[in-house]
């Protein structure tokens, strides 16, 4: 039995893609890692991501292998004169992944985004059976 | 206390915390707020030509939520985060997102129309247009002398 926690968010593709994004034409616009909070439910695991800003047209959740990846652009809403008086935050997109375990069931993740929030619903596999393997003696 | 001081010259200390949060995002600083002593909610102040735009970043918050009132040329923001108290604290494998009550009053900048303020809330950001005041036209002050 794997002892892998079932969901482990992973770093390195961030880094990835901020070097990428750093070298390309566009690379003024921040990319930030968005807080989660992940927890156990009687069906498996819930992750959510406050991504304030993020459309359900702008937002991309992907599988790819193991790794599931969020990724939210988020759109300016000011008129083009506006100039900043006063800043305490920055506007960006947010990226994270993770790395998810056999434990999850792949082909029964949902999701949802509410207020600025995603929650991702990751259902626990089933146990496979334990399955019996025939020896024949020649 | 507050940050607003509209109208007066600080924009060398603004640069200079451009540039520092700059340097910081340069060192790939896997979360928000990295300098504490911060209210929450942060927010921006963006002016154009006939209105002055306040934003924040309210994730978690419903509408319904969200108070805001505004007395004195003073604007109070108040809500709080989705309820999320129903999860025993055991059940976290990790817990990054704030979470709670707040509270923040904001000075306002003068010449604004406080009635025809309006606010926008959308996938948890929050947008206060504040309407600037038409400009009056200088009056000549009569002088009699005798």
């Amino acid at each position: 039995m794997s002892t892998d926690p079932p969901i482990e968010p992973s770093q390195d593709l961030v880094m990835a893609h901020r070097i990428e994004d750093s070298t390309s034409a566009a690379s003024d616009r921040f990319v930030f890692t968005p807080p989660i909070d992940i927890f156990e439910t009687a069906d498996g695991l819930v992750l959510r991501a406050d991504l304030p800003g993020v459309s359900l047209e702008s937002l991309e959740l992907q599988i790819q292998d193991n790794r599931l990846t969020l990724f939210g652009r988020v759109e300016t809403l000011l008129p083009e004169d506006a100039v900043t008086l006063h800043r305490e935050f920055e506007v960006g997109d947010f990226l994270r992944s993770f790395i998810l375990s056999d434990e999850v069931d792949y082909d029964r993740i949902t999701a949802r985004l509410s207020h600025g929030v995603l929650e991702v619903e990751l259902p626990r596999a089933a146990q496979a059976e334990p399955r019996r393997i025939q020896v024949n003696a020649e | 206390m507050a940050v607003f001081r509209l109208g007066q010259s600080w924009d060398p200390l603004r640069d200079l915390e451009r540039e520092v949060d700059r340097l910081l995002q340069g060192v790939n600083l896997t979360f928000h707020g990295v300098r504490t002593g911060r209210q929450y909610p942060a927010v921006n102040l963006h002016e154009s030509a006939n209105e002055y735009i306040l934003t924040s970043e309210l994730p978690s918050t419903a509408p319904e939520d969200l108070d805001l009132t505004i007395a004195n040329g003073v604007l109070t923001m108040s809500g709080q985060r989705r309820d999320e108290s129903e999860i025993p604290e055991d059940r976290f494998r990790r817990q990054e997102r704030p979470r709670g009550p707040w509270k923040r009053s904001l000075p306002l900048p003068e010449r604004i129309q406080e009635d025809e303020l309006s606010a926008d809330f959308h996938n948890g950001v929050l947008v206060v247009r504040l309407p600037k005041a038409p400009q009056e036209e200088p009056r000549q002050i009569p002088i009699t002398s005798e």
